[in-house]
């Protein structure tokens, strides 16, 4: 397995565990009656649970991306020191943008986020060059 | 365009981008402070900020079919100039189909969409259609 395989693995898990701590927060501020219901009116989620729960779709989003990069550079044998330090430098920046969402500190998040992303863009370019 | 998985690389890109200029159609529109804030109470974005959070929706879930199809066909290694045509043809459509969407273009955007589902579907079928891999 390539180190991206094992990264892709654990970013895999934080997914994991984003989802169970969207899932506790919500169903804490709503109720379980809510979150097991249809959902027919939506339910709009405040606080921390919002917090959490737009992580959590953001993480879709990198993940998606992350993958690809993961996959592509794996399958054409390409991976380097480069993309393997870019996919340590992912998962590390997917796991503190939890906390700086949560924390609602301005600009944190962000910069987390820019982190992760241009790491998965740099694996892009790893694979094509 | 070399092979399928660099067309896919291509569409990973691609992708970036569109995050790239969605951010800034969003900043131009509820400013830079709004984006870096928790987002609590955001107001859903209009125009071209929120035609664009629509279209990178849109591109996230053509990717996750996709991807699949194309690493099915290299992984087995049974691609061949129809699965190469179909993945050019993917890329082409959705690169316009951004620009179709951004530019409020209704009907068209549809079309274009048809085309990258269609070559996507070719893709699932090639699967399907190739000789098993060797054991």
């Amino acid at each position: 397995m390539t180190t991206e395989l094992t990264v892709l693995t654990l970013a895999a898990l934080l997914q994991c565990l984003q989802f169970a701590a969207y899932s506790i927060a919500g169903n804490r501020q709503v109720g379980s009656k809510v979150a097991m219901g249809p959902r027919d009116t939506p339910v709009h989620l405040t606080g921390a649970a919002g917090r959490l729960q737009r992580a959590l779709n953001n993480h879709f989003e990198a993940l998606i991306l992350f993958t690809i990069a993961v996959v592509v550079v794996t399958l054409s044998d390409q991976s380097t020191a480069l993309t393997q330090t870019c996919a340590w430098l992912y998962l590390a920046a997917r796991i503190a943008y939890v906390p700086a969402y949560v924390s609602g500190i301005p600009g944190l998040r962000s910069a987390i986020w820019l982190i992760g992303f241009g790491a998965t863009f740099v694996m892009f370019i790893g694979a094509l060059v | 365009m070399g092979t399928e998985l660099n067309i896919l690389a291509l569409y990973g890109l691609l992708v970036v981008v569109i995050v790239v200029l969605q951010v800034l159609a969003a900043m131009g529109q509820v400013g830079l402070g709004a984006l870096l804030s928790p987002r609590d109470d955001a107001a859903p974005l209009t125009g071209v900020a929120g035609r664009l959070e629509r279209a990178l929706q849109n591109s996230v879930v053509a990717m996750a079919l996709f991807g699949p199809a194309v690493l099915i066909l290299a992984f087995n290694g049974t691609t061949t100039g129809a699965t190469l045509l179909a993945a050019q043809a993917f890329l082409i459509a959705r690169v316009l189909y951004v620009a179709a969407y951004a530019a409020g273009i209704p009907f068209v955007r549809t079309l274009i969409w048809a085309v990258g589902i269609g070559a996507t579907a070719f893709l699932y079928y090639a699967c399907f259609a190739a000789a098993p891999p060797a054991a």
